[in-house]
């Protein structure tokens, strides 16, 4: 996930940021009070090492940069007055600093850092530090690819990814200028202009107020079934619609359909009666779920299509209602299993929303026709319908999307972690620390 | 499919489906439901729009025009052991409505 990845780089740029007597810290000279520790040699080394790990996180917001560029538009840039066409003018100060990254990456002498250098724990605290950065921005890597890139990201969304790469890359440059006594050290090839660069976008992306949900988005691991003998109690109906929730990924006839519908209507009843004591306003929301799934139960009636499967899903559910319906009233309720069976409702909902939408718009799923349409010359012996199935659209009879809109979508949008506002400021914080001298005054 | 089947078939699932609405609990109308859906398993999910004009309010009548409406599909080359299976799905969701 984009917020776990970024928020680890924030977090631990954040802690390199706020160490600045660098020489110290690997074990050189700089105070009489403190021995020094290591030659000349190991602190070039340890200087090398660094380097590679910061090679990792250049290439994460080179390829963050390239990831959001294609569609990004600055908030300088007015908007053109037609809906239909795209932006004429690039995103400048953004394609400024993905050249001057690309430049610096290239120039660099450090390679990146092996999967044994990211994977074995440091001594030095500072190099761990670095070795932690590293890591994420290897794991951030896949983020750009799975739902971060391509137009996937609306304008906010965009500039928020925009601003959080400006901050890393203002972050990295200045532990470039911090680390120059290193025995051997490389600085970044055009450092000064990075820093514009990356001013320049910040500035760009704090014209609108971000969009934190962003951080919900990226790669997440595959979800798998829950597998084995049935968990006792509520847990038990949890684990079934879980893997209902994930045998639904398969597009289901809908006959396959109709059935599952019917299990969430009799899931949702029945554990909205059971929650009533101690969840009544979770009870009030399954009941109004359970109306939701009669009124698309009714509406299906007259919807046909044979393509798709959906067997499994219909199994699924069927055990679902087996084992809500089989709790007692006495039932021990956890209430991180009511939440739990909240959110896959939700999903489910979403799914089946996105069932019915694609099978409407592709004619998977069309309006049956009511009988007397005699076909008066079909050519054959004895006169048949004319058409037992229409497409929706040309069909006035049935409104999906509005129910679909009204009632199966989640209205909110996704929110966003609650701590990553934090995570960015502390960041940004940490860019302009200052340590405190013996008198507490700010050392500048 | 013929007029005369298709009109049998689209009695008997609007007679079902009204069933289903008016049941007084949702494990019955659960029940109807799945008579329904046995009615469109039977014929691959190739049949006609419910028809709700008419309907009479009395539920017993609903039942009874149900009921008939299933025989009279044997006469349309459905299978009778599968039609008799259906009758007696529609007579188990009528004994669970009426408890």
């Amino acid at each position: 996930m984009y917020g776990e990845s970024a928020g680890r780089l924030r977090a631990e740029l954040g802690v390199l940021l706020s160490q600045h007597r660098v020489q110290l810290r690997i074990g050189g000279g700089g105070t009489h009070t403190v021995p020094v520790t290591t030659t000349t040699e190991d602190r070039r080394q340890i200087g090398e090492q660094v380097r590679r790990y910061r090679q990792s996180a250049l290439v994460w917001c080179h390829q963050g940069t390239v990831a959001v560029a294609p569609a990004a538009v600055s908030a300088l840039v007015r908007a053109p007055t037609n809906p239909f066409l795209a932006a004429s003018e690039p995103h400048g100060a953004l394609h400024a600093m993905q050249r001057t990254l690309a430049h610096t990456v290239r120039t660099s002498t450090a390679a990146l850092p092996t999967l044994d250098e990211l994977t074995t724990p440091q001594a030095l605290p500072l190099v761990e530090s670095w070795r932690q950065v590293a890591r994420a921005a290897a794991l951030g890597e896949h983020d750009f690819t799975a739902s971060l890139g391509q137009g996937r990201l609306d304008s906010r969304q965009q500039r928020t990814v925009i601003g959080d790469i400006s901050a890393v890359v203002r972050a990295l440059v200045v532990l470039d200028q911090r680390y120059t006594r290193i025995p051997g050290w490389e600085k970044l090839s055009h450092a000064d202009r990075l820093g514009w660069g990356a001013l320049a976008c910040a500035l760009d992306a704090s014209l609108d107020p971000p969009d934190y949900s962003v951080d919900l988005r990226g790669w997440h691991p595959p979800s798998k079934l829950i597998t084995g003998p049935a968990k006792p109690g509520l847990l038990g109906v949890l684990q079934a619609q879980h893997n209902l929730v994930l045998r639904m990924r398969t597009f289901p006839n809908v006959l396959n359909l109709r059935l599952v519908v019917d299990s969430q209507r009799l899931v949702s009843g029945s554990l909205a009666k059971l929650v009533q004591p101690v969840e009544p306003d979770l009870a009030m929301k399954w009941s109004a779920r359970e109306q939701t799934y009669k009124t698309l139960q009714q509406e299906l009636r007259n919807v046909a299509g044979n393509i798709g499967r959906g067997n499994l899903a219909v199994a699924e559910g069927s055990t679902t209602v087996s084992r809500a319906t089989a709790l007692k009233p006495d039932a021990e309720l956890d209430p991180r299993a009511l939440h739990g069976l909240d959110k896959l409702f939700d999903r489910l909902d979403n799914r089946i929303a996105d069932v019915i939408e694609d099978g409407v718009r592709r004619n998977t799923y069309v309006a049956r026709v009511s009988v007397p349409e005699l076909a008066a010359d079909s050519g054959r012996m004895i006169a048949g319908l004319a058409e037992q199935h229409v497409p929706f659209s040309a069909s006035d009879r049935l409104d999906l999307s509005e129910l679909i809109k009204s009632c199966l979508r989640p209205s909110a949008s996704p929110l966003a972690p609650p701590d990553a506002a934090r995570s960015r400021a502390e960041l940004h914080a940490a860019i302009v620390h200052r340590p405190r001298g013996r008198d507490n005054s700010i050392e500048m | 499919m013929l007029i005369d089947h298709a009109v049998a078939l689209t009695e008997a699932r609007s007679h079902v489906a009204a069933l289903a609405d008016r049941a007084r609990s949702i494990a019955a109308s659960s029940a109807y439901e799945h008579v329904l859906f046995e009615l469109d398993w039977l014929h691959d999910d190739d049949v006609p729009a419910l028809d709700t004009t008419g309907l009479p309010h009395d539920r017993g009548m609903l039942l009874a025009v149900a009921t008939a409406a299933i025989e009279r599909l044997i006469g349309h080359g459905i299978d009778a052991l599968r039609i008799e299976l259906v009758l007696a799905a529609l007579d188990g969701a009528w004994d669970l409505d009426a408890t």
